[in-house]
C-alpha cells in the first residue's frame, strides 16, 4: 500500500501549510500597487479611529481664524483674488496651486506679515484668530484641516457602516434565495426585482425625503437601497456551490443544512464578499457626498464632505477655493486607495491557484 | 523514416513561463523532433509533459500565455523557420499549410456566427474565393467530413450541433485549404467513446485522401496504436523516447514509456495489481504479478438490492408549465457483499443519477433501494442518518470535492464529530492519521490545504473522508476518470487493497470500459437512464449480449495489436 | 415571440405590485401624517379631519392601499401639493428636456468609451492599459459633484464660453444647442472613466475564450479578429448594459439639471423632495418603474437577436 506517492520532491510535504487567505496575502505583498493602497487605507482608519475617540478634530467647530483665512502657502495669491483681482490664478488654484507671487517677491508682503504679526500681540488672548492656517479656513473662521478631519471620519464611517449593514442584509437573504431556491427564491427575487425596478438615487431621494436627516438615517437608507448587488452576487454564488461536489460530500457525511451553508459555503464566498464590501464602501461614500450636499444627508450640527462640498459653489464665486481642494484631495486619495486595493484584492483572492 | 521528406523539423525548443511571483517555469527543455509529411505522428503525454505547449508554439500562439520562446530555438516547415517569420508570412501559413483542431469544440467555435460562415471565412482569406462559392465549397467540405444533411447544417450556430458534430466543423475548417500538417490536440478527449471512435476513424481516412501530415496530440496511449506511424512519449517538457510506432508499443527501451503502457487497464487481462511507474524505476525487471478472477459467486450476500428506480427531473419550461425528463427508467440490479459492480455508459445515460439517487442526493420519483432488507429512500432523514455512515461517496473532480478552505484534518474529522465517531478531539486527530496513512499519504500532512496536493493525492484525501465513517457501500462516481493514466493506476491498486481489506462494496461508475473491466465482478451497461445489460464482467466483455453494448465494446481504442508472433506474449 | 412578450408582461404584474406596495409603505406609513406639510403652520383640527376625508386617510390601511392602487391604474396621480398642477401634466413637461440632456450623453458616451475599451482591453496588461486603468480609477475617485462645479466655474462663469445656466422654454432645439453642450462635456468628463472600465471588462472577457484562438489559428488579422470575432460577442453584454441603463434617461441626471436649471424630472424630483411633495415622488417613481420592467424587457428581446444561442421561453 505504501507507494511512491510522496517522495521527497512533492511540494506538499517541504512547505509549510498556507491557507487561500494567507495565499492570497502573499499576493497582495508582491502587488506594489495594492500594497501601498492597503496602507493609504489604513492610515485612514487610523484617523477615523482618532476622530471617533475625540483625540483628533474634535474642535473642528472652533473659530479659530478670520474668515476665510487663506492657506498660510498660498497667501499673497489668495490675498489678490479676495480683493476681487479678476486673473488666472483663482481657476489654476483650484485645480492645484500656482503661486505667482511669494513672500519674498511681494513687495510689501514683508511688511503686511511683519504687520499683521505685530498686530497679533495687541489683541486680547481669547479673541486670537489667525489670520492664515495651513489649509485656510471657512466662512465662519473654523479651521479646515480638522473640518475636512472631521468630515472624513463622518463620510467613512457612513460609508463603513452602510456597507456593513448592506453586506450583511444582501449575504443572508441572497444565502437563502441560492441555497434552497423555489419558494424561498421566488419570493426573495420578486422583493429584489421591486428594489432594483427603481433605480438607487431615485430610492435615495425617496427614503430620504420621508425619513429626514441624521447619520443613522443615514446608514439605515443607504444600506436598504444598496444590498441588491450583494444579493445577486451571493445569490448565484450559492447556487454554483450548492451543487459543487464539496457540498454534496458535505451532504453525505450527513452535515446540516445551516452547516453547509454557513461552515461549507460561506468561506468559500468570502474573499467576493470583502471585494464586494469595497466596492460598495466606494459607492456609499459617493452616495452620501451628493446626499449631504443636497441637504438630505447628515444633520446641520455634522460635517461631511458632502456638506463642506455644499459650500463651496458661493465661495468658488468669491474666489475661495482652498475647502473644496482639500475635500477633493482627501476623497480622491481614500477613493482611489480603495479601489485600487479592490482590483488588488481581486486578483489576489481569486481562488483558482495553479 | 529517413528515406521521407522531413516536413517540419523541431531543433531544441525550449519554452518558459513567467510565473507570477517572479520566477519561471520551464515548459519545453530543448525537444527536437520531426514529422514526416504524408504521415501521422503521436505526441503522447500526460499532463504537464508540455505536449500541448509544443502545439502552440508550431503555431506560433503561445505570445497570449505569459511564454518566452528561447532564442537558439528553431521550427523547420519545409526549411523556413516559423519562429522568426515575418507575423503577416506566419498568418498565411496558418490556416491554409498549419492548421489546427482542439479539445473544446464548442468553445473554439465562435458562437454568433453560423457554422458556413466560418468554414467560409477560411477559404474567403486564404483562397480568395467569392461569398457564394465559398458557400458552396462548405456545404461540401461538410459533406467530407460526415455531417448529415450539409445543405441544412451550414446554416447552423454551433450550440445547434452535437460535441461531435462540432468537432467535425472544427475539422472542416482545418482541411478547407487542403493543409499540409493538421494539428489536432486532443481532439476526442471531451467526447464519448463511440462519437471518440468516428471522429478519428474520420482523422485517419482525411490524412490519407489529402496526403497531409496529422501531428495526433493526445494523453492515451491507446487511442494512437491504431493509427499513428511514428510515436513520441513526452514527459516534464522532455521528450522520453520516440520512435515508429511498431518500436515504441513493443520494445519500449524508456522506463516511463514502459510503465506508461504497462498501467493501462487492459481489457484481455486482469493482474492483481495494475503496474505503477515506480516498478519501472526500481533496478530488478518488472514481474507482472497473476491475473484477478473477477465475478459474483452463488454464496455473495446481497448488500444493496435496488428495483425498479426511476428518477425524474423538471425542466422548467415557461412560467407555469413544466417538463419532465427522465433521466433514470426503471433500473433494478443488486450488489453483493465486498464485491464491484460497475456501471458503464455514455453521457446522458443516467449512471451518475444513480449514484446521487442512492445518497439520496437527488429524490427517486418510484422504485426502492433495500440495503439489508431497508429500502433506504423511503426513509424519513432521521431514519436514514444510520445508514448516511453506511454508504459513501467518491466523487469525479478531486479539485471540486474538497472544501478548499478546510485544511485536511478538519476534512478527515468533521465527519466523525457529525456522527459522533470518537471520544474527543485528539482521538479524533489520531484516528484522522491513521486513515492518511492508510492511504499512503505522511501524517505530516494534516494541517494542509486541499491546493497543495495534486489531483491524484487530492483523490485520496477524499477516500480517506469515506473511509472515517466506516462505511460498507462506497460509490466511485468517475473517480478515477480526471486523473492521468499513471496516476489512475495507483489509485485504482489503492481501491482494490481498500476492498480486499474492509471487505468493502463498490459501486463503481465510469465511462472508461477498460477500467470498469479491470475493477468489477459484475458490469451493468446504461443507456439513456435504462440498463442495457448486466452479468460478470468477464462475460459481457466476451460475449455481448445486446446491440448497444456491442457497438460501446467495439468503440473502446484497441491500442496497439502486437504483430503475430508476439501476440501470445504477456507485455 | 409573442407567447414569450405577453408571458414577460403577465410576470411584470406581482412587480408592479411590489413596487406601489413598496411606494405606499414609504410614504404612507413612514412618511407620517402629510396634513401638516399640506395644512402648514396654524392648523385646526377641522382641517385635518378635512384633509383626512380628501386623502382618504381616515380609512383602513388596507383600503387606503387599494385606492391608491386604482388610482395608479387609472393614472390618476391627483395634484402636486405645492403647486397644485396636476402630476401628469408636470412629467409631460419635463420629459422633454431630461431627454434632450441623457440622450445626447447617451450617444457621446457610447462613441468615446466604446473604441478607447477596444483598444486598451486589445494591449491587456500592457502599458497603455495600465496607465488608462489608473487613470479611470483615478476620475472615478474625484465625486461626481466636483467635476460639476469646478466645470460650471470654470467654463462658464470665468471663462465664459459657455452659458452659466438657463433653458428656453418655447424653443427645445434652441436650448439643446445653447444650454445642453456644457452639462454634456461634464456629463460625459463624470461617466467616461467608469464606462471604459465597464466595456474594458467585456472585451477582455471576450479576448480570453478558445474561438479567438481559433481564429488566429486560421490565418485572420489581428484587426479581422478583434473587429469581427471578438467584438461581436462583446457587443452582447454591451448591449445589456445599455439597454438596462435606459430608465435613467426617463429619470435625467438630477445633479447636472440642478446645476444648469433645466426643467427636467430630475431637477422636478429634487424640487418635490426638497417640498415634500409626496404625490410627484410617488409618480416618478412609479413611472421610473414601469420604464425599468419595460426596458428589462426590450434587453431580453434584442438578447434574443443578437445572440443566437438564447432561447426565449
Amino acid at each position: 500500500m505504501q507507494d511512491m506517492t510522496m517522495t521527497n520532491n512533492s511540494p506538499a510535504e517541504l512547505t509549510p501549510p498556507r491557507s487561500l487567505w494567507s495565499l492570497g496575502w502573499q499576493r497582495l505583498k508582491r502587488d506594489r500597487v495594492g500594497f501601498v493602497s492597503l496602507w493609504i487605507v489604513v492610515a485612514f482608519l487610523v484617523v477615523i479611529a482618532l476622530c471617533w475617540t475625540r483625540l483628533l478634530a474634535s474642535n473642528w467647530g472652533e473659530e479659530v481664524a478670520v474668515p476665510y483665512a487663506p492657506p498660510t502657502w498660498a497667501k499673497g495669491e489668495a490675498t489678490a483674488a479676495t480683493n476681487g483681482a479678476t486673473d488666472a490664478n483663482v481657476l489654476g488654484g483650484a485645480n492645484g496651486p500656482i503661486i505667482t507671487l511669494t513672500p519674498e517677491e511681494d513687495p510689501i508682503g514683508k511688511d503686511i506679515e511683519a504687520a499683521r504679526a505685530d498686530a497679533g500681540k495687541y489683541q486680547l488672548k481669547a479673541t486670537v484668530k489667525a489670520d492664515a492656517l495651513f489649509m485656510g479656513a471657512d466662512v465662519r473662521g473654523r479651521s479646515v484641516v480638522n473640518k475636512v478631519l472631521a468630515g472624513t471620519s463622518t463620510s467613512m464611517l457612513v460609508g463603513i457602516f452602510g456597507a456593513l449593514l448592506s453586506v450583511l442584509i444582501g449575504t443572508c437573504l441572497g444565502a437563502f434565495a441560492g441555497y434552497f431556491g423555489r419558494a424561498v427564491d421566488d419570493f426573495l427575487m420578486w422583493f429584489y426585482s421591486v428594489f432594483t425596478s427603481v433605480p438607487d438615487m431615485l430610492l435615495l431621494l425617496a427614503f430620504a425625503a420621508v425619513c429626514g436627516r441624521g447619520f443613522l438615517t443615514l446608514i439605515m437608507v443607504l444600506s436598504f437601497t444598496s444590498w441588491t448587488a450583494t444579493f445577486r452576487l451571493v445569490r448565484a454564488e450559492f447556487m454554483k456551490h450548492r451543487s459543487r461536489e464539496y457540498v454534496q460530500a458535505a451532504d453525505a457525511i450527513g452535515a446540516s443544512h445551516l452547516r453547509r451553508m454557513f461552515v461549507h459555503i460561506l468561506p468559500n464566498i468570502s474573499h467576493l464578499l470583502l471585494v464586494q464590501f469595497s466596492l460598495l464602501l466606494v459607492s456609499l461614500i459617493k452616495y452620501e457626498v451628493i446626499l449631504s450636499f443636497l441637504g438630505f444627508g447628515v444633520s446641520v450640527r455634522q460635517v461631511s464632505w458632502g456638506s463642506i462640498l455644499g459650500e463651496v459653489p458661493a465661495e468658488l464665486m468669491q474666489g475661495y477655493w482652498w475647502q473644496l481642494l482639500a475635500v477633493v484631495i482627501m476623497m480622491s486619495l481614500l477613493v482611489t486607495a480603495v479601489s485600487l486595493l479592490t482590483d488588488a484584492l481581486r486578483d489576489a483572492l481569486d481562488p483558482k491557484v495553479k | 523514416m529517413s528515406q521521407r521528406d522531413i516536413l517540419l523539423s523541431i531543433r531544441d525548443l525550449r519554452v518558459a513561463f513567467r510565473l507570477e511571483d517572479g520566477g519561471r517555469f520551464e515548459a519545453l527543455k530543448g525537444i527536437n523532433l520531426d514529422i514526416p509529411s504524408n504521415s501521422t505522428v503521436a505526441l503522447v503525454g500526460e499532463s504537464g509533459s508540455g505536449k500541448s505547449v509544443t502545439s502552440m508554439a508550431i503555431m506560433r500562439l503561445l505570445s497570449d500565455y505569459g511564454c518566452e520562446v528561447d532564442s537558439a530555438s528553431q521550427i523547420l516547415f519545409e526549411g523556413r523557420d516559423l519562429l522568426r517569420m515575418p507575423l503577416a508570412e506566419m498568418r498565411k501559413l496558418r490556416g491554409h499549410d498549419i492548421t489546427m483542431i482542439f479539445q473544446e469544440p464548442m468553445s473554439s467555435l465562435n458562437p454568433v456566427f453560423t457554422v458556413g460562415d466560418q468554414i467560409a471565412e477560411t477559404l474567403m482569406i486564404h483562397e480568395g474565393v467569392g461569398r457564394a462559392a465559398a458557400w458552396q465549397r462548405a456545404i461540401e467540405l461538410l459533406q467530407e467530413v460526415g455531417l448529415p444533411e450539409p445543405e441544412k447544417r451550414v446554416r447552423a450556430y454551433p450550440h445547434q450541433l452535437s460535441g461531435g458534430q462540432q468537432q467535425r466543423v472544427m475539422i472542416a475548417i482545418a482541411i478547407a485549404c487542403n493543409p499540409k500538417l493538421l494539428i489536432a490536440d486532443e481532439p476526442t478527449t471531451a467526447l464519448d467513446v463511440t462519437i471518440q471512435k468516428q471522429i478519428l476513424e474520420l482523422l485517419a481516412n482525411l490524412q490519407k485522401k489529402h496526403g497531409m501530415s496529422v501531428l495526433f496530440i493526445t494523453h492515451d496511449l491507446g487511442v494512437v496504436g491504431e493509427f499513428a506511424d511514428e510515436v513520441i512519449v513526452m514527459r516534464h517538457g522532455e521528450i522520453r523516447e520516440q520512435g515508429p510506432a511498431q518500436q515504441v508499443f513493443e520494445h519500449p527501451h524508456d522506463s516511463y514509456t514502459k510503465a506508461l503502457i504497462a498501467c493501462r487497464p487492459k481489457l484481455d487481462h486482469r493482474p492483481q495489481r495494475l503496474a505503477v511507474i515506480e516498478d519501472f524505476l526500481k533496478p530488478e525487471p518488472y514481474v507482472p504479478p497473476t491475473d484477478r478472477q473477477r465475478g459474483y459467486a452463488q454464496d455473495d450476500k446481497i448488500i444493496l438490492d435496488v428495483q425498479g428506480l426511476c428518477v425524474n427531473f423538471d425542466v422548467r419550461a415557461g412560467l407555469f408549465r413544466k417538463r419532465k425528463f427522465e433521466a433514470v427508467k426503471n433500473v433494478s440490479f443488486q450488489l453483493a457483499h465486498g464485491r464491484t459492480l460497475g456501471i458503464v455508459g455514455e453521457s446522458g445515460s443516467g449512471k451518475t443519477t444513480v449514484g446521487l439517487t442512492l445518497m439520496r442526493l437527488r429524490t427517486a420519483a418510484a422504485g426502492k433501494a433495500l440495503f439489508e432488507g431497508q429500502d433506504i429512500l423511503a426513509m424519513d432523514d432521521k431514519a436514514f442518518r444510520p445508514y448516511k455512515r453506511r454508504i459513501q461517496i467518491i466523487f469525479q473532480n478531486p479539485y471540486a470535492s474538497l472544501n478548499p478552505r478546510f485544511t485536511v484534518s478538519s476534512i478527515l474529522t468533521e465527519p466523525m464529530k457529525l456522527h459522533g465517531i470518537g471520544a474527543n478531539a485528539q482521538e479524533r486527530e489520531a484516528k484522522a492519521r491513521d486513515l492518511l496513512n492508510k492511504v499512503g499519504l505522511p501524517a505530516k500532512t494534516m494541517e494542509k490545504y486541499p491546493h497543495e496536493f495534486s489531483g491524484g493525492q487530492r483523490q485520496r484525501i477524499a477516500i480517506a473522508r469515506c473511509l472515517a465513517l466506516q462505511p460498507e457501500i462506497l460509490i466511485c462516481d468517475e473517480s478515477v476518470s480526471a486523473l492521468d493514466v499513471s496516476v489512475q493506476a495507483q489509485v485504482l491498486n489503492l481501491l482494490q487493497d481498500l476492498q480486499d481489506e474492509f471487505k468493502l462494496s463498490y459501486l463503481f461508475i465510469s465511462h472508461d470500459l477498460a477500467v470498469v473491466k479491470h475493477i468489477s465482478d459484475q458490469v451493468m451497461v446504461m443507456n439513456k437512464g435504462e440498463v442495457v445489460e448486466q452479468a460478470n464482467a468477464d462475460d459481457i466483455y466476451r460475449a455481448p449480449g445486446n446491440d448497444y453494448t456491442r457497438r460501446l465494446l467495439s468503440s473502446i481504442p484497441r491500442g496497439w495489436t502486437p504483430s503475430a508472433e508476439l501476440a501470445g506474449l504477456p507485455i | 415571440m409573442l407567447s414569450y412578450i405577453l408571458r414577460r408582461v403577465w410576470q411584470m404584474i406581482p412587480t408592479l405590485l411590489g413596487v406601489m406596495l413598496l411606494v405606499f409603505i414609504v410614504f404612507n406609513w413612514a412618511g407620517g401624517d402629510p396634513s401638516y406639510i399640506l395644512a402648514g403652520k396654524g392648523v385646526s383640527k377641522e382641517l385635518i379631519a378635512n384633509i383626512h376625508a380628501q386623502l382618504g386617510l381616515d380609512k383602513s390601511l388596507p383600503e387606503q392601499f387599494l385606492l391608491f392602487v386604482t388610482q395608479v391604474l387609472h393614472l390618476d396621480f391627483g395634484v402636486s401639493w405645492s403647486t397644485q398642477q396636476s402630476v401628469i401634466g408636470i412629467m409631460a413637461a419635463r420629459i422633454g428636456p431630461s431627454l434632450a440632456l441623457t440622450g445626447t450623453l447617451l450617444v457621446a458616451e457610447l462613441l468615446t468609451a466604446i473604441p478607447i475599451a477596444i483598444l486598451v482591453a486589445y494591449h491587456r496588461g500592457k502599458l497603455i492599459d495600465r496607465t488608462v486603468t489608473i487613470l479611470c480609477t483615478v476620475a472615478m475617485s474625484v465625486s461626481s459633484l466636483v467635476y460639476i462645479i469646478v466645470g460650471q466655474y470654470a467654463l462658464a462663469y470665468k471663462l465664459g464660453w459657455f452659458p452659466v445656466m438657463g433653458w428656453d422654454d418655447k424653443s427645445l432645439f434652441n436650448s439643446w444647442l445653447h444650454y445642453i453642450p456644457l452639462p454634456l462635456i461634464l456629463g460625459l468628463a463624470v461617466s467616461l472613466a467608469p464606462e471604459v472600465r465597464f466595456y474594458r471588462s467585456f472585451v477582455v472577457e471576450e479576448l480570453n475564450q478558445d474561438y479567438v484562438r481559433t481564429a488566429r489559428a486560421k490565418g485572420l488579422s489581428e484587426r479581422v479578429m478583434l473587429f469581427k470575432h471578438v467584438l461581436r460577442n462583446a457587443l452582447i453584454p454591451v448591449v445589456t448594459a445599455v439597454t438596462t441603463s435606459l430608465p435613467f434617461l426617463v429619470l435625467g441626471s438630477m445633479l447636472l439639471e440642478r446645476f444648469f436649471g433645466i426643467p427636467g424630472m430630475g431637477n422636478e424630483l429634487l424640487l418635490a423632495v426638497d417640498k415634500s411633495d409626496f404625490p410627484v415622488i410617488k409618480a416618478i417613481t412609479i413611472a421610473i418603474a414601469c420604464a425599468t420592467m419595460f426596458f428589462n424587457l426590450l434587453a431580453d428581446v434584442l438578447y434574443k437577436w443578437i445572440d443566437p444561442r438564447v432561447e426565449l421561453k
